[in-house]
């Protein structure tokens, strides 16, 4: 079960966020881990939601051998959009969108590169005046995880607010349950759909099972889970050679059991050339929380 | 079993290299290498012989050139500026690197209508920068007679093409899609003054009609480039099955490009790779992108009637001629006829 770095979060969660320019939201908020969270609007009108830092079991001994071993990690506050990036927020940000699937303009992009993902994340930040979290001239585009603006989750941001304060691997608590949350091989007809149409997590984000596939920060390893820091966990280094980096979640071609809170891939960055890009690629961002936010958690 | 192999072997022992065969033809290519701090515009005999750096602009970057069908004049993209505020524009030159003039901004990857009168281009999809190829958003028609520009008949509904060519007879305009228009991705034949579409179904990128409008070339994977039948003076082309295969497991092979009699194709050839930002004025992408600096890639030709697969590993110098050694960034290969032969 999660816990809470500090009770009553959400209220200096509400009032940080009107200190920091964003617009607050109409999602109501609860100091129970399985409530939803406050969702704010940032300063271009995507919704985000903020999240406490909490301490959960990462991870899981039931699934693939990637998956174990269950450990317990600590991660900082941060916010993550409420959706998957779709193909309007990369249109308004003048952004070429590789997707295969394009006919509505809410459904998420797909057959994002790793760094193509990075290169919105930059972008976003740059059009909301934040300081960008990637530095473009480095081979790797590095991550600062200091700066105030957007980036891709790391695997532990990403399974945090996937479980949502549950315990169970599946969002619902079951497989039978994930038609609910989920558009995956079962109800998909083989396609991406608009977000936002299945079910909420109980941190009222949308889409965490399915649709497409998430990139995360973090470096792939299979075996990382032996030697990951208990506390913000940001992946192994970067062994620099046939890279992988870590995607979570279900999307539209994944059998149930692919769509697991803990499942785990490994994608190349995707420097082959776009004809041979894969369309179950997507991403969102996070933020970090504002820094009295995160003192506030520490207390 | 031996008589044959041996009389194979003399057969290969006494067959013309591909270099032999090269240097009887009064072709040449131009390409461009990144040397010297940045990219410029280079012209080869057919052989490989004769290097001539054409633009020698040590600022400006230059890419993409395309020759116009009597040999006089270079078509080509110049990138400026950095990240997302770089402006990509189009340029043309005489074939001798004198009188520059530049056509539009924001416009990429032109090609030439076979009469020479027309320069097709691509407006870019947004106002700012990206790289990627096909960050397009329409087509356009520049006329050289008049300097005026006009769109083509179907343009509002032409979208993230990539790599456009006319066929030899102007009645089609070859090219790669990828995630617009309805199409996930795929190689189309887009009327050239009407609005109808084929999908020619085969896998694959940046493709080619050979001059006598009866091939097709393409490269159908990171490591493969294809060439089939295809009848472009039918109102319904579909390709048949490939004919020749350029294989390379190890390097990438790209641009493939057809010689004016149809005897060879040129491409370009070397490791994957992401570029390389210590490069002024490059970008990072896929390598074979244009603007994006392709370490240890050459230009290569083959002649275009070999019976199956030209194993690039393997193969013997019959087979494939290396045009360029340098390994800078050799892409883009362009064959012409001399202006002087052109005119003849």
């Amino acid at each position: 079960m999660i816990r809470l770095l500090s009770a009553g979060m959400l209220t200096a969660i509400a009032c940080l966020a009107l200190l920091s320019g964003c617009k607050k939201g109409a999602s109501a908020s609860s100091s129970n881990a399985a409530a939803q969270q406050a969702a704010e609007k940032t300063a271009s009108g995507i919704e985000m939601v903020s999240l406490p830092g909490g301490t959960f079991t990462m991870g899981t001994n039931e699934g693939n051998p990637d998956e174990g071993p269950a450990h317990k990690v600590t991660v900082s506050p941060f916010w993550i959009d409420k959706y998957e990036v779709t193909h309007d927020q990369f249109a308004k940000l003048q952004l070429p969108d590789p997707s295969h699937w394009q006919e509505n303009a809410k459904t998420p992009v797909e057959r994002v590169r790793w760094r193509d993902a990075k290169t919105y994340c930059n972008e976003r930040s740059r059009a909301e005046g934040l300081t960008p979290c990637y530095n473009e001239k480095t081979t790797e585009w590095d991550c600062d995880y200091s700066a105030n603006g957007y980036r891709l989750p790391t695997e532990a941001e990403w399974e945090y607010a996937a479980r949502a304060g549950s315990d169970s691997l599946y969002t619902g608590g079951s497989p039978e349950a994930l038609r609910q949350y989920a558009w995956f091989v079962t109800n998909s007809d083989q396609k991406t759909h608009p977000v936002g149409q299945k079910k909420p997590n109980a941190w009222g984000i949308y889409d965490m099972d399915g649709n497409v596939s998430e990139w995360c920060e973090d470096v792939y390893s299979a075996t990382y889970y032996n030697e990951s820091p208990a506390v913000d966990p940001k992946g192994p280094p970067n062994p620099e050679k046939d890279v992988k980096r870590a995607m979570r979640g279900g999307n539209w071609s994944a059998p149930a059991e692919a769509c697991r809170v803990t499942f785990r891939q490994g994608q190349r960055t995707g420097n082959t050339d776009a004809c041979f890009a894969t369309d179950f690629c997507g991403f969102r961002c996070v933020r970090r929380a504002p820094a009295q936010q995160v003192a506030q958690a520490l207390k | 079993m031996v008589a044959v192999a041996l009389s194979a072997s003399a057969r290969a022992a006494t067959q013309p290299t591909a270099e032999q065969k090269l240097k009887a033809t009064p072709f040449k290519i131009a390409w461009e290498a990144y040397a010297n701090g940045n990219s410029d515009i280079w012209i080869m005999n057919a052989d490989g012989s004769g290097k001539v750096n054409l633009t020698q602009t040590p600022n400006i970057n230059e890419h993409y050139p395309q020759i116009s069908p009597d040999g006089t004049k270079i078509a080509f993209n110049v990138d400026a500026g950095e990240g997302r505020s770089a402006v990509r524009s189009l340029w043309i030159m005489d074939i001798d690197g004198t009188h520059r003039k530049k056509i539009a901004d924001e416009a990429r990857e032109p090609f030439w209508r076979p009469d020479g009168k027309v320069l097709g281009y691509l407006p870019q999809e947004y106002e700012k920068f990206a790289v990627i190829d096909y960050y397009t958003k329409g087509m356009m028609f520049y006329h050289l007679d008049t300097g005026k520009t006009e769109p083509h008949v179907n343009s509002a509904n032409l979208r993230h093409l990539y790599h456009p060519r006319f066929s030899p007879n102007g009645k089609w305009i070859v090219s790669t899609v990828h995630g617009g228009m309805g199409f996930s991705h795929a190689i189309l034949l887009i009327q050239a003054d009407g609005d109808k579409i084929i999908n020619l179904k085969i896998p694959g990128c940046r493709p080619s009609i050979s001059p006598d409008g009866k091939h097709i070339a393409w490269g159908s994977g990171d490591h493969e480039i294809d060439t089939a039948p295809i009848d472009t003076d039918s109102d319904n082309p579909s390709v048949g099955p490939w004919q020749m295969r350029i294989q390379d497991e190890k390097n990438k092979v790209y641009h493939i490009a057809w010689s004016p009699d149809g005897k060879f194709v040129s491409f370009s050839r070397g490791p994957d790779g992401e570029g390389d930002l210590q490069k002024k004025g490059t970008f990072q992408a896929a390598c074979e992108i244009i603007g994006v600096y392709a370490t240890d890639w050459n230009i290569f030709a083959v002649p275009a009637d070999h019976p199956r697969v030209v194993n690039l590993e393997t193969c013997g110098p019959a087979d494939v001629e290396q045009l360029t050694k340098t390994g800078d960034s050799n892409k883009e290969p362009a064959w012409f006829i001399p202006a002087k032969q052109g005119k003849e």
